[in-house]
């Protein structure tokens, strides 16, 4: 580590914005957050790559058992590195997106990815045509890992990715209309949480030098909601259906995520990103 | 109580004389005038078509403290909206931050002023929809709370009220358990309804832990044509056409006030709650096409008021009281009709009497294609069973059911007033309590 600031930053692809326009902040103390980050959705997409070619392996042999298991511990990779997933929206919406975001509903067309595949193994039960929907989706999860290989990752959409996820939970995930097929949202709540977590983690020697109570706070909240996902864990290390979750702990959910969601939307701000 | 200050903005003038010559030239025609202002507003005026809509009433406000909340004797404007929470407080401790931001946020917003800001870094304190100068607007914001709060959670059921109860379905109810109670209510009124809506954003960005939304209903009030000098004014329309509250108590006598809204001291309610009201919700969906579709001497037989005017059925007049004694067999107005089975006018029934204070909603298309509104029914009294209850339990089977369904709201007391900046909304029912030992 003997290269100077400005090298550094060139180096790891992160200046893309001048030096003057991140302001408080020394942007030296980003570099190494980010970079960890990088490394963190490297792994999640090696891991998301592997399982999806299992996932649409199941699908296309027919075997709905095996394709119905994989289904949530495979897009776990996916909601927890959302934030940069979201960055290619072609492929988010091939991806990920769901029937509500389609006027035509099942039926149409561009409707493909996880939330296509589930409607069919969930609500039909059934793995009948989907070896096109299948190869697709493995496509374009390759894809994304190529493209994120080549992406300079911009500091504030890193910091400001851990609000963005707390905004997922709180707008699909507490709802249970994520996965409305296979009630499978606990993971996905899970891999949110995990996200954001995740990025406040790299951020914390930050954080904690300005706002030690600040820090605090964010901690209990992700504590108060680990603690009450970790109620509905199963044997295997997944998660019951989200019908099986009490209304109280629904309710106790809400108010640490709505209070993530606004701390968080100020991390950005905190640590002097524009 | 409301203290409208003169708004003269520089920008403002040649529109205000507009507005104040439309305002004499519909005074002076009375009900004739609705062809003016269109008129006028299009008379060789520069007006861009986006231009804001203008009104020196944005600075009307109330003062927040008082031994009673606004919003219940206050007048009515225009734009009404009510919201039941649950509360996410997880203790004694967190409830009464609860109240303290509350009463923070509400004590601001009823005032006015600057908005608050912050460094433009962070997402903005304010979601900037009143623009940097927070207009009152004739702003209130009524604090009540539901039967659910003085269950384990917080220790309160000995200070719950005699009378609070969750609402209990009526024969003609289809209730939607997602429009039903609540643990806390807020009724916001304003002159619009961008007012009543800043507020209630201010609100939950500020207790994101603390309150979640369950339920909202928006309503409006239609505003009346000026009446002639020495006339009454007249009552608003509901979505069947007729005056609605027309014979509502008189609001400015203190006295009938006191016994028919306010908990007073010499009851069996608890100490902490005089002053204080029962306030009952309904969201009643009318069946507007076919209410449409009815000969108009049953509507007003239904009602029991002639649909124009508003008078009933042996008056002239909208303010004319029936007399039902000389009609014991109702030839003149049934037996049934609405307003006859809702206040019989009769000595044992004057206990019933309650304060309506209704908006009329309109929320979309259902899915058959017919029209989802209807009234967004609040009323106010010193004894819910004596009063919401016992009258509605008189209208039940009445023929206006076959119009109507309501199907959501809930019943909550609303919490005697905040008395200066010392005290805060909820403190003497805290106080009542004895404090639960926290683990």
């Amino acid at each position: 580590m003997k290269k100077t600031p400005f090298a550094l930053l060139i180096t790891l692809g992160l200046l893309h914005t001048p030096l003057s326009a991140l302001a408080a902040t020394a942007p030296l103390d980003l570099v190494g957050p980010v970079s960890d980050y990088k490394i963190y959705v490297t792994e999640q997409l090696d891991l998301l790559a592997d399982n999806t070619q299992q996932f649409t392996d199941a699908v296309k042999k027919g075997d709905l058992a095996a394709a119905k298991k994989l289904y949530a511990p495979t897009r776990v990779h996916y909601e927890s590195i959302e934030p940069i997933a979201e960055l290619f929206s072609d492929l988010d919406a091939s991806i990920d997106s769901r029937v509500d975001d389609h006027e035509q509903g099942v039926k149409a067309p561009d409707f493909t990815g996880f939330h296509r595949i589930e409607y069919s193994l969930f609500s039909e039960n059934s793995t009948q045509g989907l070896n096109e929907l299948a190869d697709g989706l493995s496509k374009d999860v390759q894809d994304l890992q190529k493209r994120v290989a080549g992406l300079t990752f911009p500091p504030e959409k890193v910091v400001g990715g851990a609000a963005s996820l707390m905004e997922e939970v709180a707008a699909t995930k507490i709802s249970g209309e994520e996965d409305r097929y296979s009630h499978t949202d606990l993971y996905d709540f899970q891999g949110n949480v995990d996200g954001a977590k995740k990025i406040f983690d790299l951020f914390r020697s930050q954080i904690q030098q300005s706002d030690q109570a600040f820090a605090a706070k964010v901690d209990k909240n992700f504590a108060t909601v680990d603690r009450i996902l970790a109620k509905y864990r199963t044997q295997d290390g997944g998660f019951e259906t989200y019908d099986k979750i009490k209304d109280n702990d629904r309710k106790a959910l809400i108010g640490p995520v709505n209070t993530l969601a606004e701390d968080l939307s100020t991390l950005r701000g905190k640590l002097g990103l524009n | 109580m409301s203290d409208s200050e003169n708004s003269l903005d520089p920008f403002n003038l040649q529109r205000r004389r507009v507005l104040l010559g439309m305002g004499v030239a519909g005074a002076a025609l009375a009900g004739g005038a609705l062809s003016c202002p269109a008129m006028a507003a299009s008379g060789g005026q520069n007006v861009q078509v986006t231009q804001a809509p203008s009104s020196d009433k944005t600075r009307d406000r109330h003062d927040y403290y008082d031994q009673h909340q606004n919003g219940i004797l206050t007048p009515r404007p225009a734009a009404g909206m009510l919201v039941a929470f649950d509360v996410l407080a997880s203790d004694r401790q967190d409830l009464e931050r609860l109240f303290r931001t509350l009463n923070q946020r509400i004590a601001f917003l009823v005032k006015g002023g600057p908005a608050p800001h912050a460094d433009p870094r962070l997402p903005p304190p304010d979601s900037g929809i009143l623009g940097p100068q927070v207009t009152p607007d004739n702003l209130t914001v009524t604090v009540s709370v539901g039967a659910s709060l003085f269950d384990e959670r917080f220790g309160l059921a000995t200070a719950k009220p005699k009378r609070l109860s969750r609402m209990q379905g009526f024969p003609n109810d289809a209730l939607e358990p997602a429009q039903c109670h609540g643990d806390l209510s807020l009724q916001f009124c304003a002159h619009t309804a961008d007012t009543n809506i800043h507020a209630l954003r201010d609100i939950v960005k500020n207790l994101p832990d603390l309150l979640l939304v369950r339920w909202k209903q928006e309503g409006t009030v239609p505003p009346q044509a000026p009446t002639k000098p020495g006339e009454p004014a007249q009552s608003a329309r509901n979505f069947l056409g007729f005056r609605d509250g027309s014979a509502n108590p008189d609001s400015t006598d203190n006295s009938l006030m006191n016994s028919i809204v306010w908990v007073g001291p010499e009851t069996d309610e608890p100490h902490w709650a005089v002053n204080g009201s029962y306030q009952a919700v309904r969201i009643i969906r009318n069946f507007v096409e076919r209410w449409d579709r009815t000969p108009l001497q049953e509507q007003q037989s239904i009602f029991g008021r002639n649909k124009a005017s508003g008078a009933p059925m042996d008056g002239a007049h909208e303010t004319d009281v029936p007399d039902y004694s000389n009609d014991p067999d109702g030839k003149v107005t049934r037996l049934d009709a609405h307003i006859r089975l809702a206040n019989p006018r009769t000595a044992q029934t004057r206990n019933s009497l309650i304060l309506r204070r209704p908006f009329n909603y309109s929320n979309g298309v259902n899915k058959n294609g017919q029209l989802d509104m209807g009234l967004l029914f609040i009323c106010y009294q010193s004894d819910l069973e004596q009063g919401f209850i016992a009258v509605q339990t008189r209208l039940n089977g009445e023929p206006l059911e076959e119009y109507l369904k309501p199907v959501g709201g809930g019943y909550f007391f609303t919490l005697p007033g905040v008395r200066d900046e010392q005290d805060f909304i909820g403190r003497s029912l805290l106080n009542a309590a004895a404090p639960v030992a926290n683990a």
